[in-house]
């Protein structure tokens, strides 16, 4: 039985953990809505390239485009998206689990390749022959510590270029999506070679004039469309981080609440156990003086 | 006509507009109230918009507005290219 006074000290150190998890949930609850609030102020973008590029693709075969042109697969490169901070979870580990699959057996004979966005991922791979940089994407490479739709396109822009030019001959992200502030889940999404999305057609399509030309028009939609892919999966990314934290942090506080509790009742019982104790010697010392 | 200005950050703006000056692929073009509808890729450069009613800046506008120094009812927005389509007199404009 630990001594009374050891007790006291694990309560405190208990008390100010869970203030600790408390706090960091309360932040983290706060993030979640501002990381929620730019994907809310990404959607009505992200929809309306969609349905002008459905528009157009629905007359227009885009499947001779440079960005869609499937290919053997001898190199694979994917784009694994972590955040840069523990403490949320299993968000972080999650994510490496399914890159360690996809090297090691799904795309092990394609010769694959990691970009690593966030610092978590990059931590693991950061020495491993997997592990990939150029110098175009190194300055954003930290792309959580600024999170900007401009930094999203430097990437976007550079792989679609090497993607062109035959570095490689498929791009893969994966990345924790936001269901909701609870769940999340690991997401495996391929990005290039694009993949057409099979939505019905709107019957409603007016009459459009085409400027310059569809074809240029699609041209030109493809790789906006691209870098919103990539931006919406980091969004995601984001959101779902904070989502993370929040539950991990709740569950922690919860935990140190129950340690507490345990942890004051034996506190107790050690307590009334001494005094009893005591009054066990006073008693038996009084009665040894009046026999 | 009705007009938004969005792009993946914010929406910089929405409201009334009598005349939007785009700058296409293959150069400035105008579209007016009641335009037939019209999909169109753009470049970089600056949309000019012809308000119905005086500009008032209100602490949700965007930055990236710039008002004309002689008449309140002119705005510019400089995008770095986009796409704009235009149907039923409501234009998008999806800048970057």
């Amino acid at each position: 039985m630990p001594s009374l006074k050891e007790i006291r000290n694990r309560i405190t150190s208990v008390g100010s953990t869970m203030q600790i998890t408390s706090a960091m949930k309360m932040v983290s609850a706060a993030k979640l809505k501002r990381a929620q609030d730019a994907i809310t102020q990404m959607r009505p973008y992200a929809e309306k390239l969609q349905e002008i590029l459905g528009n157009l693709s629905a007359t227009l075969d885009i499947s001779d485009n440079a960005y869609a042109e499937s290919r053997t697969v001898n190199n694979v490169l994917i784009i694994a998206v972590t955040s840069n901070r523990g403490l949320c979870g299993g968000f972080n580990n999650n994510i490496i689990k399914r890159v360690n699959h996809l090297v090691n057996v799904e795309y092990a004979a394609e010769n694959p390749r990691v970009l690593c966005l966030g610092k978590k991922i990059k931590d693991t791979y950061k020495k491993s022959k997997f592990y990939y940089i150029n110098d175009e994407i190194a300055p954003v490479e930290d792309i959580f510590s600024v999170l900007s739709f401009d930094n999203a396109a430097v990437i976007a822009n550079d792989l679609m270029k090497r993607f062109v030019n035959k570095e490689f001959d498929k791009v893969v992200v994966v990345y924790n999506k936001f269901v909701n502030a609870a769940t999340q889940d690991v997401i495996t999404e391929q990005i290039l070679p694009i993949v057409k999305n099979e939505q019905e057609n709107s019957a409603a399509t007016a009459d459009y004039i085409f400027e310059p030309s569809k074809q240029e028009i699609v041209e030109d939609l493809i790789p906006k469309s691209l870098k919103i892919q990539l931006f919406k999966a980091l969004l995601d990314s984001n959101a779902a981080e904070h989502g993370a934290r929040m539950t991990a942090m709740h569950k922690a506080t919860d935990n140190a609440k129950e340690l507490q509790k345990s942890l004051k009742l034996s506190y107790n019982k050690a307590r009334q156990a001494a005094i009893t104790n005591e009054i066990l010697e006073i008693v038996g010392g009084a009665e040894a003086l009046n026999s | 006509m009705q007009l938004e200005i969005i792009t993946p950050e914010v929406k910089v703006f929405a409201g009334e507009a009598e005349a939007v000056q785009l700058p296409g692929l293959d150069g400035l073009f105008q579209v007016l109230n009641g335009h037939a509808p019209i999909i169109s890729a753009l470049k970089e450069g600056t949309v000019k918009i012809d308000l119905a009613t005086a500009f008032e800046i209100t602490e949700k506008t965007s930055d990236l507005i710039e008002k004309d120094a002689k008449d309140a009812k002119i705005i510019r927005v400089t995008i770095k290219g986009g796409v704009a389509e235009l149907t039923n007199n409501k234009l998008i404009v999806l800048a970057e």
